[in-house]
């Protein structure tokens, strides 16, 4: 039934989910659901079995007579360019002839069915000649490894204002990398058509980089690869370039044997030959007044790239972006080093670099407390941006809309931080085992992808004669809600239920040229180019009704699902009809870019931000230190999502972010042997967080006040990554019970991720024991 | 997986016959073997399915042992045994997760001996016993190192009985991924004796550790241990904990054991 | 091999190989695609079924090993003839108990099993309380459904939601 007064899902409600009823009652298609055309064969990779070496030959006679199995694919097969880099660099073949990586993907089976190709795969003799390979960082510079891509530099002011600083601190933090853990891994359905033509359904945040990669590799007009995907199981920066491989051997085998190829590898080889978040080793030295003021920071950023470039360009850059964090570094000078290693490609993965530069300089803050025996709180609020001639970034960029301040004040005053400051320091003076730890720590992130270009977006809707509309634009659903949001946008904007907008899935069909829903950017720039379409309709409505009725202009007004002309009140679909009659078009294409911003790489210069999302948490946990296991007792977030699209769908994101990051630095940890062969490549050897995991008591809130300056749509921000770093409280916390051992004379310096093991032998180290 | 038939006998010797095959394999929850199978670790030329046999069922006190059925379910082992032995109710309520606990059996794990298993640690510190089809295999004798025990090709564990002690307790420093235990120690105190059986840790798969049986049967309390040392010698060392660090874990779940024993 | 599985109500006689898992009967021969294929290890929880009301592994099984069971999928957790959603499924709708959505199958077959399981008095090691009759602490609650990975991280509303539907359906 209609409200006469209001619509359903209006931008700022807490609309369910998209796809609710779907997901609860297991009709939610997603791309292994689909059901296969008759004839349909399945795909399977065969991996390399070393690190690094060269490929002398390759037996497959045992893999080609095994049973179901129609063909072998391999680099002679793959029609124009065996390269499926996102970049142009030309550095990842879809099939490998060196080997440098192990797993490495070298040649694929087609067979009658999935079981079948899969079997036969392990059935290849390879002969190798072995090459010394580099599978971390320290072995990669021992070895003189070279980067994959040019580093960055930032600096700003004089660097060697350091020598003249009153107090130096140099170190280094190990910072471990993550694996996305989608629960739907990696999958790609191509189907061949007539002329070049091929669809391929798949689950990637990328569809147009997919259908441009996949045309490369065929030799074909992008116009002649369709992509599609309707919703990811997982997407976390794992499938924004990573589904490239599978989508191009997928539409490869289906062009060449004419039928449709489906590719899914397990759960063990999509963890072993898809990159990861990248791991850093950050030397650092800081340099500051007695207040705890810093005067200078210098910063090297070493990353695990993998073999290849991928995304570690831009991903080592986001790094230094945020080696700020939150605060002012008067003279700076941060360097990336992108190293390659013979390790799989790393990727984009929520945060992109940024969290890996936020925490070593949260690290650096906790030098400095613990350095001048003073609460880490009064060090951060101490170095805030703010105040006159202390807001400019190390890459030249006013920050103009800093609300840290009162979000810290305000966690701090709801969240009692003082009074339970003062009693974890009254508990761990007992001296028991059980010690205990609080920090309350604070995210500034840059919203923007660095690369300008990818800041553009389009969306099309169709209003049919019958008054529903069609909804359909370049972001991907990966169950950040997108869809929700955007289709909030226009029932919002065109003011009927959002029952009568249907979400279509996201394909290069309708929308050309679109970028990775990625950098947390996808409803700030896809909710603006569906309100761009929907204003262009407005205005072709409008200028109707103005002729139709002799209606002034401003007398025409969506609301409530009617439209009003003056004193006349019609309803939406009848109006609709009578639009349709008069041959009005009622199908319009939107389009948006991010204004403002621009980025010069050489000089390290510009303004790649639009604006910031802020957030700080607080957390409090608990550490044995006869053994190192934890928990956490208590976390409480506030969080800036500015207006707010759906705070339901926000407060999921910020709690869903926040446990994922407490895994990033606490239990899931990457371990390669030293044969470069990835261990810990199952969910029996690599953790992720459980329900028991979370905070035992989790409050969340989104800063109600908040809103963005910028001309957002509907002021709101974006809200994927930046909640993803609160959880550096959490690793803060853990170090402060550690270093209560040894009356917190000493930084605990706890790299991450901060295991248990971990965790125990940094407590032996500051009493002296180890 | 490779190829293999499958049988579903109804009776315990149904079962013995067709275990007679050569490579035929029981199967019970099938929890840890179709893993196996998964990753063609293992060829059985047929799967005898055990679980329509009424033979290996049930959980009974008799006087002073516990028996149970080859074929209980750790979740039936964890409902059924609270309040007549704590310390394995507790250890079969932390195996796996609640699914797993629905299929895999007591029996099927104790077949297997994965070094990282629980049930091997409360067989060990009770000294209990292995019931077959044809005997009965005394705890010290049944383990034989990894994924090794003294069972012979087709024989079915139909019991496991345990001597009911006064106290236990089982505590598990787990690997938090596979929820395995990085370090499980079972505590069982008698009358005249304590057993402490130590699983996870060693290459050796399950032991006994000996020094602190002697001196919890002295004063069954934690500060008993105090003075012992656990070697890191013939630890395991892998990548979720160094050797060290599982030899000190022993020391410390012991302690908790005895002072958590009910 | 023939096997006759009870699907949410519907009897199916297939011809199976033995190899095949029961999750792999459910999605390619039966066209049942709600169960989902997480890890294929039995560690992620996303193929949860209930067999004979017990949450099992669907991936970590042979459909042959259920000659005769009665199994109930995600598709047949709606009660009803008019096939209205369970208090539960509702619930994990009020309380956004999902982002992606991949999990949710695995996760609700889990907890209609795991209330099934407390409305026996069945304890978990969590429990406190020996009587049978246990509050869903969230202690409780994160143990009882420790099978079951969200990567989302949506426990904050999936366990409102299990909580939501306990209360709902009247402790027994």
């Amino acid at each position: 039934m209609k409200d006469e007064l209001s619509i359903t899902g209006a931008t700022g409600e807490a609309l369910p989910h998209d796809s609710a009823i779907k997901h609860v009652t297991g009709k939610a298609e997603y791309t292994d659901d689909i059901r296969e055309p008759a004839g349909t064969l399945h795909a399977y990779l065969g991996l390399s079995t070393i690190a690094h070496g060269k490929i002398e030959a390759l037996d497959l006679s045992a893999v080609k007579t095994a049973p179901g199995v129609i063909d072998v694919i391999g680099p002679a097969d793959v029609p124009a360019d065996n390269d499926c880099s996102a970049n142009g660099m030309h550095d990842e073949p879809i099939f490998a002839e060196t080997v440098e990586f192990l797993g490495q993907p070298i040649f694929a089976v087609v067979a009658e069915s999935r079981d079948q190709a899969r079997r036969a795969a392990q059935l290849a003799e390879v002969k190798y000649t072995e090459l010394p390979h580099a599978t971390n960082v320290m072995a990669a510079r021992e070895a003189g490894y070279p980067n994959v891509t040019s580093p960055l530099k930032l600096e700003r002011g004089d660097i060697t204002a350091m020598e003249a600083a009153p107090h130096r601190l140099k170190g280094t933090m190990v910072v471990g990398g993550q694996d996305h853990f989608y629960l739907e891994g990696q999958i790609a359905l191509a189907v061949p058509g007539e002329d070049e033509d091929v669809v391929i359904n798949t689950s990637t945040q990328h569809p147009s980089e997919v259908q441009h990669v996949v045309a490369h590799a065929l030799g074909v007009p992008s116009h002649s690869v369709v992509v599609n995907v309707r919703r990811m199981g997982g997407g976390f920066g794992g499938k924004e370039t990573q589904m490239n491989l599978f989508c191009c051997v997928a539409a490869i085998a289906a062009k060449k044997l004419n039928r449709p190829v489906k590719l899914r590898p397990d759960r063990d080889d999509d963890m072993t030959a898809t990159g990861k978040r990248h791991d850093f080793v950050v030397e650092y030295e800081v340099g500051f007044d007695d207040e705890g003021r810093i005067v200078a920071v210098e910063g090297d950023y070493f990353a695990r790239c993998g073999f290849c470039s991928d995304l570690s360009g831009p991903v080592t850059d986001r790094a230094l972006f945020h080696a700020d964090n939150a605060y002012f570094y008067p003279n700076v000078l941060l360097r990336s080093h992108p190293l390659k290693t013979n390790t799989v490609s790393n990727t984009a993965f929520r945060g992109f670099g940024g969290p890996q530069g936020l925490i070593a300089a949260e690290r650096m803050v906790e030098e400095i407390a613990y350095y001048l025996k003073r609460d880490p709180l009064e060090i951060r609020k101490l170095n805030f941006y703010g105040g006159e001639g202390r807001d400019l970034t190390p890459y030249h960029q006013t920050v103009e809309d800093n609300i840290l301040d009162r979000i810290t004040d305000e966690l701090a005053e709801s969240a009692s931080y003082k009074e339970r400051r003062e009693a974890v320091i009254a508990w761990n003076a007992r001296g028991g085992v059980i010690r205990k730890g609080i920090a309350l720590t604070p995210v500034k992130f840059g919203i923007s992808f660095t690369a300008t270009w990818f800041n553009q977006a389009g969306a099309l809707i169709h209003i049919y004669a019958d008054g529903s509309i069609h909804l359909n634009h370049g972001g991907t659903e990966m169950g950040q809600g997108l869809y929700t949001k955007v289709a909030q946008v226009v029932a919002d904007a065109l003011q009927v239920d959002a029952g009568l907008v249907k979400i279509t899935k996201t394909t290069t069909e309708k929308v050309p040229n679109t970028s990775a829903t990625a950098a947390s950017s996808g409803s700030d720039l896809n909710g603006m180019a569906a309100k761009d379409a929907c204003d262009q309709l407005i205005a072709r409505l409008r200028a109707f009704a103005v002729e139709k009725y002799g209606i002034a202009p401003e007398d025409f007004r969506l609301y409530a699902n009617r439209v009003h002309l003056g004193d006349t009140v019609v309803e939406w679909d009848a109006f609709i009809r009578e639009a349709y009659m008069a041959r009005v078009q009622l199908s319009a294409a939107g389009f948006y870019k991010t204004p403002k911003i621009h980025w010069d790489r050489e000089s390290g210069k510009g303004r790649p931000f639009y604006y910031f999302a802020y957030g700080a948490a607080l957390s409090e946990v608990s550490v044995d230190t006869l053994t190192g296991e934890y928990r956490v007792d208590r976390t409480d977030i506030l969080h800036d999502v500015g207006r707010s699209l759906n705070p339901a769908i926000d407060k999921g994101q910020v709690e869903g972010a926040f446990i994922q990051g407490m895994g990033w630095l606490t239990t899931e940890e990457l371990w390669w042997d030293d044969k470069g062969r990835l261990r810990t490549h199952a969910p029996s050897t690599y953790k992720i967080p459980l329900a028991s995991d979370r905070p035992r008591v989790f409050n969340v809130a989104l800063a109600d006040w908040a809103e963005n300056r910028e001309p957002t749509i509907k002021r709101s921000k974006a809200v994927g990554e930046p909640p993803f770093m609160l959880a550096v409280s959490v690793l803060e916390a853990l170090g402060m019970a550690v270093a209560s051992v040894a009356d917190y004379a000493e930084c605990p310096r706890l790299d991450t991720p901060a295991t248990p093991e971990r965790v125990l032998m940094a407590v032996e180290r500051l009493r002296g024991t180890r | 997986m490779y190829a293999f038939e499958f049988e579903r006998p109804g009776s315990l010797d149904a079962a013995v016959k067709a275990l007679q095959e050569e490579d035929a394999q029981a199967l019970g929850g099938g929890q840890t073997l179709i893993p196996t199978l998964k990753q063609r670790l293992a060829m059985p030329s047929k799967l005898v399915s055990l679980k329509g046999i009424a033979e290996l069922q049930g959980i009974a006190q008799e006087g002073d042992v516990l028996k149970v059925g080859g074929g209980s379910t750790h979740g039936a082992v964890a409902r059924e045994t609270k309040g007549i032995f704590a310390g394995l109710s507790l250890m079969a309520s932390k195996i796996g997760d609640p699914a797993v606990r629905n299929r895999g059996t007591m029996g099927g794990s104790l077949a297997n001996n994965d070094p990282a298993a629980c049930y091997p640690a409360a067989l060990m510190a009770t000294r209990g016993t292995v019931v077959t089809n044809t005997r009965e295999i005394a705890a010290e004798e049944y383990f034989q190192g990894l994924f090794t025990t003294a069972l012979e090709e087709g024989e079915i564990i139909t019991s496991i009985r345990f001597p009911l002690p006064e106290k236990s307790n089982y505590q598990k420093f787990e690997q938090p991924a596979s929820r395995f235990p990085l370090v499980g120690v079972f505590v069982a105190k008698y009358g005249d004796r304590v057993g402490v059986g130590v699983t996870g840790a060693s290459e050796d798969g399950v032991f006994a550790w000996k020094e602190a049986e002697e001196a919890l049967a002295g004063n069954f309390a934690p500060e008993a241990v105090d003075d012992l040392w656990v070697s890191a010698e013939g630890m395991m060392s892998d990548l979720h904990g160094t050797a060290e660090y599982r030899a000190h874990l022993v020391k410390v779940m012991t302690k908790r054991a005895v002072a958590a024993a009910e | 091999m023939q096997t006759t599985l009870s699907i949410n109500g519907t009897e199916h006689r297939l011809d199976l190989d033995t190899r095949v898992t029961l999750l792999d009967a459910l999605r390619d021969h039966l066209g049942l695609c709600g169960s989902k294929k997480g890890c294929d290890h039995g560690q992620c929880g996303a193929c949860t079924v209930l067999v004979g009301g017990r949450r099992i592994n669907a991936c970590l099984t042979l459909a042959v090993m259920h000659d005769g069971d009665e199994i109930t999928t995600v598709e047949g957790l709606a009660e009803g003839a008019d096939g209205g959603l369970s208090p539960l499924q509702r619930a994990f709708i009020t309380h956004d108990g999902f982002q992606c959505g991949y999990c949710t199958p695995g996760q609700l077959c889990s907890a209609t099993g795991m209330l099934g399981e407390l409305a026996e008095g069945w304890p978990s090691h969590a429990s406190a309380d020996l009587d049978g009759n246990y509050e869903l602490s969230q202690e409780e609650l994160s143990e009882r459904m420790s099978g079951n990975i969200c990567r989302c991280s949506c426990y904050p509303g999936i366990n409102a939601a299990i909580r939501d539907a306990a209360g709902a359906e009247g402790r027994k």
